[in-house]
């Protein structure tokens, strides 16, 4: 083959080769993550989640035939890289939607552009500030009133301890959840005694363990996730606090498992049903935890499913906007998930409408402990 | 921290050489200003970053000290301009102005006790004033909001006149880097330059010669709190949102990888750096998990090979085309 014919042929396939490349250019879901920096557990499980759920809409067809791809983009857990990622994912990958983790300073630094971009953006952290850009964007993060009623329930309905503190971390989610913590527990017969900051990398809590129980109180609110709850619970323990509770935010089921081993039953946490699978009754929410499971565990079987059961439901929500919508344009998925009907997820049940973009409006959550090797129930 | 080893022998004639950074500048400017908003957004952080950079090598470079707390200057910036322009309506350039004079006075006040330190005494105090500033950022929600962070910082404009889009900003931002970097440049060769040199070079012998090692000291770490404090409103501006981890320890660390990468003690140098550091871990962005580690690879054997950082190289050059126009 003479050198111009050979020059011919590649040109000719390089050509129907990006044809081809178009043709396949399905639907693409960009994901901003933070695999590094302080997001990394979380958002390593909605990366995941986001994973096997992909693997099981497009072995059913994808959405509307078109095969999904995820793309993630490590934002390191900083603002600054998620911008520079999401501009990316916007103009070079032309994503059709994005399903973001739990950085919320990331997603809301990206949120004006996204909205400007006209790209419904579902997310694993709180709605961003603005109206116009609270648009476009989705929740699935459960509202924090949630989680402080069920602690405050099982305080009032199962113990006799009225006098508590909460001790928080500075992020949006915990301040947030904090400070309603403070107003609605005087209407469960709950005084907060104390209120104590930290950091999440802090190796030491004993001053603000000390300065709870100084005030009388008989049960730690710890709002907040990652090792800090290993450092409460063994904080507690040094200090030699007998009959003080620690109550934990909704974290991974590895945190409470340490914890637990620490404390025994005076270390309760907050959980959705798919982290105590076997306390589930008959009924859509177990059908919803089985599908998930089914592709989870072959696939990650000793690893908690929490997190990631909320990035398969944000999945399957969208996978019922597309349908309802009939299209893969931003502007007709935006609208169409405000009409989804009510779905029973395997975390949580989700319910948009044109006024409600955080998802969750049912409490899904229940109080376990760690038991016999396992996380169960609480007594 | 005194050190004679990051004064650079970098000549400052003008020539038709000092205009080649210059032309430089333009074609990565006029490259951003062809390409996505992604391409823009990337080199837009490089150019903030080579103003912070700038400064910083006023400190670090011409006077030979160090600091750890630059940062606090920017956050004043970044926190100036979004409370002046969001909450009370100020007009963004001269909120940006505002804050550089309120950064310039906190320097001072805070520069004059500090600055008695020396070594890593004086590291110390300044990576303690970076770490005090990114805490009341936290912590002072009242007034910066915390973690939940500015929204809706108005894009740089003047007199009603809004730069709406980002090539716009971008080039806003790429001239006033270039300005910058053009009163630097004046700055250093000037008596005031020498004098920061002799500093550098040796506390004992500038004294000697009638320096005043701690005003001088002083006035470059004014300097390079007016420059860190528009690099902070300049961010504000450009992204529209600034929240505590944008001020914080990893800024520092990321000027120190531009400052060093790109040449310390150099004019071009931070530019250089600022612009390579941000740029290079997009480059490698296909790489996935592996990025990060190519990335500081390529960084740590840029630092072997070109201990004085790249715009250092062009000694080298020069030094190998002497020999080779002298045998001609």
């Amino acid at each position: 083959m003479s050198r111009r014919r050979m020059l011919a042929a590649v040109a000719v396939a390089a050509v129907v080769t990006a044809g081809q490349a178009r043709a396949e250019d399905g639907f693409k879901i960009g994901s901003s993550v933070g695999l590094t920096g302080y997001a990394a557990v979380i958002d390593h499980a909605w990366q995941d989640g986001l994973a096997i759920a992909a693997e099981a809409l497009n072995a059913k067809g994808g959405l509307l035939g078109k095969k999904i791809t995820v793309i993630f983009e490590d934002n390191h857990s900083q603002p600054q890289d998620a911008m520079v990622g999401y501009r990316k994912m916007i103009s070079s990958d032309e994503v059709n939607l994005f399903d973001s983790g739990c950085v919320s300073a990331g997603n809301f630094a990206a949120a004006a552009f996204v909205a400007r971009a006209e790209l419904p953006m579902y997310l694993c952290s709180i709605l961003p500030k603005r109206e116009q850009e609270q648009a476009w964007a989705f929740s699935f993060l459960a509202p924090p009133r949630f989680e402080m009623e069920s602690r405050y329930r099982y305080l009032r309905d199962k113990t006799d301890i009225r006098k508590i503190g909460i001790l928080y971390d500075p992020t949006p989610y915990a301040l947030m959840m904090k400070d309603l913590g403070v107003e609605i527990a005087q209407s469960f017969g709950i005084e907060v005694v104390a209120q104590e900051t930290y950091k999440p990398d802090d190796a030491d809590m004993t001053v603000q363990i000390g300065r709870v129980k100084a005030a009388g109180g008989g049960a730690i609110v710890k709002i907040g996730q990652g090792g800090s709850t290993v450092t409460a619970a063994k904080n507690i323990k040094q200090l030699g606090l007998e009959d003080m509770l620690l109550m934990s935010s909704n974290d991974d089921g590895a945190i409470f498992q340490q914890a637990g081993q620490i404390l025994g039953d005076r270390f309760l946490f907050v959980a959705p049903p798919v982290q105590l699978p076997n306390e589930l009754k008959e009924g859509p929410a177990k059908d919803s935890v089985e599908a998930f499971l089914k592709y989870w565990k072959p696939k990650y079987p000793d690893r908690d499913p929490a997190n990631s059961a909320r990035a398969w439901d944000s999945m399957m929500v969208l996978a019922k906007a597309v349908a309802i919508a009939q299209s893969t344009e931003g502007a007709a998925i935006r609208d169409a998930t405000e009409k989804v009907p009510t779905y029973v997820g395997a975390y949580a049940t989700f319910s948009f409408s044109p006024n409600q973009h955080v998802g969750i409006t049912e409490n899904p959550f229940l109080i376990g402990e760690y038991a016999d090797g396992e996380l169960v129930l609480a007594k | 921290m005194t050190s004679h080893a990051i004064t650079s022998t970098e000549p400052t004639s003008v020539g038709w050489r000092s205009a080649l950074p210059i032309a430089a500048v333009a074609v990565v400017a006029a490259y951003g200003l062809m390409s996505s908003d992604y391409v823009v957004t990337v080199l837009g952080f490089a150019f903030i970053y080579a103003i912070f950079c700038t400064g910083l090598n006023f400190f670090m470079g011409y006077t030979g000290q160090a600091s750890f707390g630059q940062s606090a200057f920017a956050a004043i910036g970044g926190y100036g301009s979004a409370i002046l322009c969001t909450d009370y309506g100020w007009e963004p350039l001269l909120a940006l102005i505002a804050t550089m004079a309120i950064s310039g006075v906190v320097a001072a006040v805070v520069g004059y006790p500090t600055l008695r330190l020396r070594g890593h005494y004086l590291a110390m105090a300044t990576f303690a004033l970076g770490l005090i500033a990114y805490e009341i950022t936290i912590e002072w929600t009242s007034l910066t909001q915390g973690y939940m962070g500015y929204a809706g910082i108005p894009p740089l404009g003047l007199g009603g006149f809004e730069l709406a889009t980002l090539k716009q900003q971008f080039i806003a931002i790429v001239v006033m880097a270039l300005i910058g970097v053009g009163v630097a440049s004046r700055l250093r060769q000037s008596r005031f330059g020498r004098a920061l040199a002799s500093i550098a070079g040796s506390e004992l012998a500038a004294r000697a010669l009638g320096v005043d090692i701690a005003r001088y000291k002083l006035v470059a770490f004014v300097i390079a709190a007016l420059y860190a404090s528009a690099a902070g409103s300049l961010f504000a501006h450009f992204v529209g949102f600034i929240s505590p981890e944008i001020y914080g320890t990893s800024m520092v660390i990321q000027s120190f990888a531009m400052l060093y990468l790109g040449g310390i003690g150099t004019t071009w140098g931070p530019m250089l750096g600022a612009v390579i550091v941000s740029v290079l871990p997009e480059a490698l962005r296909g790489l996935k998990e592996m990025q990060d580690i190519a990335y500081t690879a390529i960084l740590i054997f840029i630092l072997i090979f070109a201990p004085r950082g790249l715009a250092g190289l062009t000694v080298l050059f020069r030094r190998a085309r002497r020999p080779a126009l002298g045998k001609a």
